[in-house]
């Protein structure tokens, strides 16, 4: 089963979709689970998940904006849409039918 | 809009590497000018990218393939400088690996037996630890380990019809117990009583061709009859490598040794769980017991417990030290001058390839990826020179070994010089090294370095050309002295027999035609180490040289008695004049008591009747103090040189003399003749070794350092063809021209000349240890090298100078 920071960023790549490079998932995730994440622990977690082959990357040619660097773009491989799918379910069955007090959400 | 730090932001490039830092850099700039520039907030996500570094999903250096089918390509589009730059390394890194291979057999290699961690070896430094019944008692009182005791015999082996000489081992019963050596057909010993001979599988496989039914058969060994009961393992080749042992035998097999039997070496295996302090500790108990008489030689000299690793023979590893740490050296310098030959090929191609790098730099690739590059190729070629390396080393091993048979020490053939894993490894270790250093040196390439690192390259080898010079005229110089005895017209021949088949020897020698006189001596080069006397009754015996010889010696072999007597009928006992004036300073020693043997038991006294006139033994610059005594003092079997006077050529007298004594007693055993001439040459083997080991490094060094002086010529030639067109269309004669890259040259050499004589200067101390008189600053040997390496630049600039002055100055002009 995938690591919840995994997770994190799994879905992260998939919901910014097209323009999936760093700041971009870094922002998802900070928007979306309300916590910091620093860039080491990002791209140590994206070479991870690539290293896994959930992922896979490619560099863009540099364009003028911010000093005239490349890019790195992120896309989920199948292997990572399976492995997102199944965390997702093994979830939503440790979940099934907890009621938790004065948790917001069933 | 603030810029991120810089020193943070080299810190993320540092940390991540690679194409990555620039996205990582990219990503962080981008949300850094986005939050409005807050420098505390950058550095802590720089340190935050140390998880990125330690990471295990790295990919470590990314676009590493790439850089490698780069490298590939260029040196497919330039075989030639390829070849060459690989043929140099592999030269050098060739005579690295071999001196590795050596080194490590010499120092570092375990027995090849089992968890020959264990084994550790007990000795003395001058003296043997113990006699042979001594050591049968010390083994049962052992309690921290087993002990086994081995010697050295070298001597005859008769097998049916043949006779092999051999050299044999001398062990205790349970040697194959303590050693656990394995074996490949029988066993080892029962007991020390057990009449048996394990035959070595190296002697089995290739003096008897492998025959599976030698167990059981019989093999006569001085007389004793022994049965073979086993086969040793093909790896071990006896406890004392480099000596490589033919057969095993048991101790008491050797007779005539007097009553306290052979000194023996001592191996034990430590005991489970017993560590090597608490065997120490046993040890010097036992050892204190050993000493406890104050006459015996070894009163001084307590035992060592050592590791078995290398090389234990200590006379080997003290003859061999200051050599090894020359060849380190030399080693050391072949493979600086072929780093930098290549660096100076690789330099030169820089030259062409100029406007690639200019290029790449120009599309963004960052310093570190162009040297990356440039790595890359160097590797390549590091990694054919390291192949072609191991096949040169290969052969140069066996070469070596080949050689090895003629140095006297016949057991030196052991020595291995194969390559194993270990040697594969250095030598990987040194390809990388070479390649990294010669990467680094070939940097940004200018004209000027090129220049430097030709005379760097004189220089070095210069300072090897002076060594080699330095010991050939040691070798003649050596030649050259007075050992103190007669050379001419004197014939050995080697004898082994009890003393009256000695007489008998003599006497027959003498009545034959054209021998003029005859004598007998246990050592045929002078007094040999050995001896051991004291001055007093009650006094430590100290170690010296002696000589055991016939009264009529000194008369025949020219060593004059100076004072005195001679041998006569009465008890006596002759010194040296080295050992008149340290052992008696100021005194007459005629008439003074010397007490004469190393072990207090076989300790006897006489008066010196007489001092003999100092003979350098073999090439000790000083004389050693020695006595002599006289024949009839030897008893048992023992080896003697008979030395004859012939009326001319030694050597006609050689066949009959051997043939004559050979019909003397079947006790005798008679072995080659050789003049005392020739004897002498055989004992200067070290130091033609040595000379032919730093010639032939020298040669080599020599050879390296002309091609890169020819490279450097070559590419200026090349280079400047445009400014030669002009200076001919001019009116520049073809000398002028031609002694434009001479001079450059010359310059060049000048340079690395003066540094090489003041480098050599400064190291033919090391040296020192090996010229026997000669001083190291040797005039003939500097000034001799000096103009031979600037013949040898001159010719080796002269060839591409000449070169340039066929340039067609139109083509010339034409030319871009």
């Amino acid at each position: 089963m995938l690591g919840e920071f995994e997770q994190l960023v799994l879905v992260a790549v998939l919901r910014v979709g097209e323009d999936a490079y760093g700041v971009p998932i870094q922002r998802e995730i900070e928007e979306r689970a309300g916590r910091r994440v620093t860039v080491g622990a990002l791209y140590a977690t994206l070479d991870r998940l690539e290293g896994k082959r959930l992922l896979e990357s490619w560099f863009a040619d540099p364009t003028p904006q911010r000093g005239g660097r490349s890019k790195r773009y992120f896309r989920l491989t199948t292997a990572g849409e399976e492995a997102l799918a199944e965390s997702k379910a093994a979830y939503d069955r440790i979940w099934r039918g907890v009621r938790l007090k004065g948790g917001s959400r069933a | 809009m603030r810029e991120p730090p810089r020193l943070a932001e080299r810190l993320v490039r540092w940390l991540v590497g690679g194409r990555d830092a620039d996205a990582v850099a990219g990503d962080l700039r981008e949300t850094f000018e986005a939050r409005g520039g807050r420098p505390l907030w950058y550095w802590g996500q720089a340190l935050s990218c140390a998880a990125v570094r330690v990471s295990g999903h790295r990919r470590v250096l990314p676009g590493l393939g790439q850089d490698f089918t780069h490298a590939l390509r260029t040196i497919r589009r330039n075989p030639g400088y390829a070849v060459t730059a690989m043929l140099c390394l592999a030269l050098a890194l060739g005579v690295n690996t071999t001196f590795f291979a050596l080194l490590d057999s010499l120092y570092f290699r375990q027995l090849p037996v089992h968890d020959a961690g264990r084994l550790l070896l007990v000795q003395r430094t001058a003296n043997p630890f113990c006699f042979w019944r001594e050591f049968q008692q010390v083994r049962d009182r052992l309690r921290t380990a087993r002990a086994a005791s081995t010697v050295m015999f070298s001597g005859e082996a008769r097998m049916g019809a043949r006779t092999y000489g051999v050299v044999a081992e001398c062990v205790s019963g349970n040697f194959g117990d303590v050693l656990e050596p394995g074996i490949s057909a029988g066993r080892w010993f029962a007991s020390d009583s057990e009449m048996g001979a394990v035959l070595s599988y190296g002697f089995w496989k290739s003096k008897l061709n492998g025959d599976p039914g030698m167990i059981g058969r019989e093999i006569m060994l001085e007389r004793t009859a022994l049965r073979v009961i086993g086969i040793g393992p093909p790896q071990f080749r006896g406890a004392f490598p480099p000596f490589a042992s033919d057969l095993w035998i048991p101790t008491d097999a050797l007779r005539s040794r007097g009553p306290a039997g052979p000194p023996v070496g001592v191996i034990a295996r430590l005991a489970p769980g017993v560590s090597r302090q608490t065997f120490e500790a046993e040890v010097r108990v036992v050892d204190a017991e050993l000493r406890a008489d104050p006459r015996s030689a070894r009163a001084n000299d307590p035992a060592v417990v050592q590791p078995i690793s290398g090389l234990l023979w200590r006379r080997g590893r003290r003859v061999l030290q200051p050599v090894v740490t020359l060849m380190s050296l030399l080693c050391a310098a072949v493979l600086l001058i072929a780093c930098v030959n290549v660096a100076n090929l690789l330099l030169s191609r820089a030259a062409v390839r100029e406007r690639e790098i200019a290029i790449r730099s120009a599309l963004g690739a960052s310093r570190w990826r162009l040297f990356r590059a440039r790595l890359a190729e160097s590797l390549l070629l590091a990694g054919g020179a390291a192949v072609l390396g191991v096949l040169a080393g290969e052969t140069a091993g066996r070469a070596l070994q080949a050689a090895m048979p003629s140095i006297p020490e016949q057991g030196f053939r052991g020595l291995a010089f194969g390559v194993d894993g270990r040697t594969v490894l250095f030598l990987i270790a040194a390809s990388v090294l070479a390649a990294v250093l010669f990467t680094a040196a070939s940097g940004s390439g200018r004209h000027a370095r090129r220049g430097i690192y030709s005379a760097v390259q004189v220089c070095l080898s210069l300072t090897l050309l002076v060594g080699t010079g330095l010991l050939l005229r040691a070798m003649q110089h050596v030649e050259k002295t007075d050992p103190g005895f007669a050379r001419e017209r004197r014939l050995a021949v080697h004898l082994y027999g009890p003393p009256a088949a000695l007489g008998m020897a003599l006497d027959r020698a003498r009545s034959m035609a054209g021998i003029e006189d005859a004598t007998l001596a246990r050592s045929l080069l002078g007094p040999d180490s050995g001896g051991c006397a004291s001055v007093s009754a009650a006094g430590p015996a100290r170690r010296t040289a002696m000589n055991t010889v016939e009264p009529n010696y000194f008369a025949m072999m020219r060593t004059p008695v100076v004072r005195g007597s001679g041998f006569t009928d009465a008890p006596g006992v002759l010194v040296n004049e080295t050992m008149a004036r340290a052992w008696w300073p100021g005194d007459d020693p005629i008439g003074k008591p010397l007490w004469t043997g190393c072990e207090a038991a076989g300790r006897s006294m006489a008066p010196v009747v007489g001092v003999v006139r100092d003979t350098t033994w073999a090439l000790d610059p000083a004389p050693q103090p020695a006595y002599y005594l006289p024949r009839r003092e030897a008893a048992g079997d023992q080896p003697f040189s008979l030395i004859v006077r012939t009326a001319g050529e030694p050597y006609e007298w050689s066949r009959p003399l051997v043939a004559a004594l050979a019909t003397v007693s079947p006790d005798l055993r008679v072995y080659e003749a050789e003049s005392i001439a020739d004897a002498l040459r055989l004992a200067f083997w070290e130091t033609r070794w040595r000379a032919a080991l730093l010639g032939s490094i020298g040669v080599l060094a020599i050879l390296l350092a002309a091609i890169g002086l020819y490279g450097v010529v070559t590419c200026s030639v090349a280079q400047r063809t445009r400014e030669i067109g002009v200076r001919m269309a001019v009116g520049a004669q073809a000398g002028d021209v031609q002694w434009m890259f001479l001079g450059e040259a010359l310059r060049v050499t000048a340079v690395g000349v003066a540094a090489g004589l003041a480098l050599s200067a400064a190291t033919v101390r090391l040296l020192r240890g090996f010229l026997y008189g000669l001083s190291p600053f040797d005039p003939v040997a500097f000034v001799g090298a000096s103009l031979a390496w600037i013949a040898i630049a001159m010719l080796a600039s002269w060839w591409p100078a000449r070169r340039a002055t066929r340039v067609d100055p139109l083509t010339a002009l034409k030319w871009e």
